[in-house]
């Protein structure tokens, strides 16, 4: 088996094995759904399909970013926080394979749930509303391409920032990043009545924006050394 | 077969290692010592290359081991932190690990992370997560984890820390046993001396980031040390008689009273002339017997020495 794979492989099974983040991230996308999918009760008739398909752009790509950061959290800090890093690093691994393997490891559960609260959305907004209420083809490839796309960035860039920096820049980097995305979720609901639709336009560029991003960081982690982790272990 | 050539290090302007040499041979058990500090671990670091070394080069079988991804996988490591997976048990950890290190093949993995288990006692509770273990039980399954892959070199950090003296015995038969039998090469960095001394055919000590003595265990206790005479008098004033006496001699160069037993230090003469000097002066001796420092005392001369040339 392909050596990322095997690393992404044990990341996705310690993952699910870490049951109370698993819970956590079920309960966001379960909340946050019944919070927010409502609101297309409280629009015109018209505006309905809009509305919902706005709430689905927005909430689904938040929603996976914020998984993201909370598994990145396990996989990557505190990888390093233990030390257990140091023992990866000698084994027959590129550093660019860790950090690969880790990126697949974390993106695949955060999509998973990010998915399911597209589910869930779609459901409650249904029960909610008197038309039958399903994703704009353009929404569905930005469920299926755009927001896998921007896990696997938010993923990488956290990876990159806690393989680099230290343990205090990055407990300060966590926090800081915790309130920004608990916030953007919080305002999911002001976010998305701003009375535009989402667009083939906007889809695409979002995924060429992400691919971009990808590329970005995937070039960033050459400058990334052993000797940096190692001495940034506390 | 690791070669050290004239290896430097510094971080941030500070010298941590200083032009440090030493080479370990293929089947060897090498004992590196040195107090907290000294650049022990960084110098592990950079054989293992996770750190680049300021100037100098470290050699494993001929090539730099820190840019050679085939070579690492010659190599088995027990660092100093646990690298064991909390949330997995201790099969899942060995097999990830031997995945890593290209044992593919599924049933030849599983039949060697069996084998493993079954020789640190670990069968029966294979399939519990490693985070409900005991410190000794994930240093077992950590010494474990270091050969899965039957490397030709072991590093080893402080591998009977936190062991009972069973398992101590246990990692020790295990060094042994790689170095003999298996002609593995075995770099061993321990404050246990005792193990050291049990094990190792050469060892290195290091202090301030050099290298303070550098040969066998018994070359080292044989040049740092000079046999000591312990004689047991029949009591007590006998033996402050006895230290008045023995200290005016000429061919003693240290002379320490213990209740009734004095320990000597002789320079030029051997035991037998001191004891015919004691009986002639009608001093009555119990017993008598030579004995050589231990590695411990060899260890700490050395250190206090280096302490006293720094200062």
């Amino acid at each position: 088996m392909n050596k990322i794979f095997i690393v992404a492989k044990k990341e996705l099974k310690g993952i699910i094995k870490t049951r109370s983040q698993m819970l956590i991230g079920i309960f966001f996308a379960l909340w946050f759904s019944v919070m927010t999918a409502p609101v297309v009760k409280t629009v015109e008739e018209s505006a309905v399909f809009d509305q919902f398909n706005n709430l689905i752009f927005y909430f689904v790509l938040m929603l996976g970013i914020f998984m993201a950061y909370l598994f990145s959290g396990k996989v990557f800090f505190d990888e390093k926080r233990e030390g257990n890093i140091e023992t990866l690093l000698c084994t027959p691994l590129s550093l660019r394979q860790i950090w690969s393997g880790k990126v697949v490891g974390v993106t695949i559960p955060a999509y998973l749930i990010a998915l399911l609260a597209a589910a869930l959305i779609t459901v409650i907004a249904n029960v909610f509303s008197t038309q039958m209420l399903l994703p704009s083809p353009a929404i569905f490839l930005h469920i299926f391409l755009v927001v896998p796309a921007f896990i696997a960035v938010a993923v990488g860039l956290l990876g990159f920032g806690h393989f680099l920096l230290g343990m205090r820049e990055n407990q300060i980097l966590n926090i800081t990043i915790f309130f920004v995305i608990f916030l953007a979720l919080f305002f999911t609901k002001t976010v998305i009545s701003g009375g535009y639709a989402v667009s083939w336009v906007a889809i695409g560029a979002m995924l060429v924006v992400a691919v971009l991003l990808l590329a970005l960081i995937s070039y960033l982690t050459r400058f990334l050394s052993k000797e940096r982790i190692v001495t940034t272990i506390p | 077969m690791i070669e050290i050539q004239n290896l430097t290090k510094t971080f941030n302007g500070k010298t941590v290692l200083n032009g440090i040499s030493f080479e370990v041979k293929e089947g060897e058990i090498f004992g590196y010592l040195g107090p907290n500090g000294a650049g022990k671990t960084t110098t592990m670091r950079i054989i293992l290359g996770l750190l680049k070394p300021t100037s100098g080069n470290v050699l494993g079988q001929g090539q730099n081991l820190g840019e050679n991804e085939e070579l690492r996988t010659k190599v088995g490591v027990l660092l100093e932190n646990d690298g064991l997976y909390e949330q997995l048990s201790a099969h899942e950890n060995l097999d990830y690990y031997a995945q890593l290190y290209g044992i593919s093949e599924g049933v030849a993995r599983k039949r060697r992370i069996g084998e493993l288990l079954d020789f640190v006692g670990l069968s029966d509770r294979m399939a519990e997560k490693v985070g409900t273990y005991s410190k000794g039980m994930k240093q077992k399954l950590r010494l474990v984890r270091s050969k899965i892959h039957n490397p030709d070199i072991l590093f080893f950090d402080e591998p009977s820390s936190g062991l009972d003296p069973e398992a101590q015995r246990m990692v020790r038969d295990l060094i042994l046993r790689l170095s003999k039998e298996e002609k593995r090469t075995v770099f061993l960095n321990s404050h246990d001396l005792d193990e050291v001394q049990r094990v190792c055919t050469k060892i290195a000590i290091l202090q301030d980031g050099e290298i303070k003595a550098y040969d066998t265990v018994e070359h080292l206790r044989r040049r740092f040390s000079k046999p000591i005479v312990e004689i047991t008098f029949v009591d007590n004033e006998e033996s402050k008689r006895a230290v008045d006496f023995i200290s005016a001699l000429e061919y003693i160069s240290f002379c320490e009273a213990e209740n009734a037993k004095v320990a000597v230090t002789l320079k030029g003469k051997d035991t037998s002339t001191l004891l015919s000097t004691l009986m002639g002066a009608g001093i009555k001796v119990e017993e008598i017997k030579k004995t050589s420092k231990s590695l411990e005392d060899v260890y700490l001369d050395i250190i206090h020495k280096g302490r006293e040339q720094n200062e």
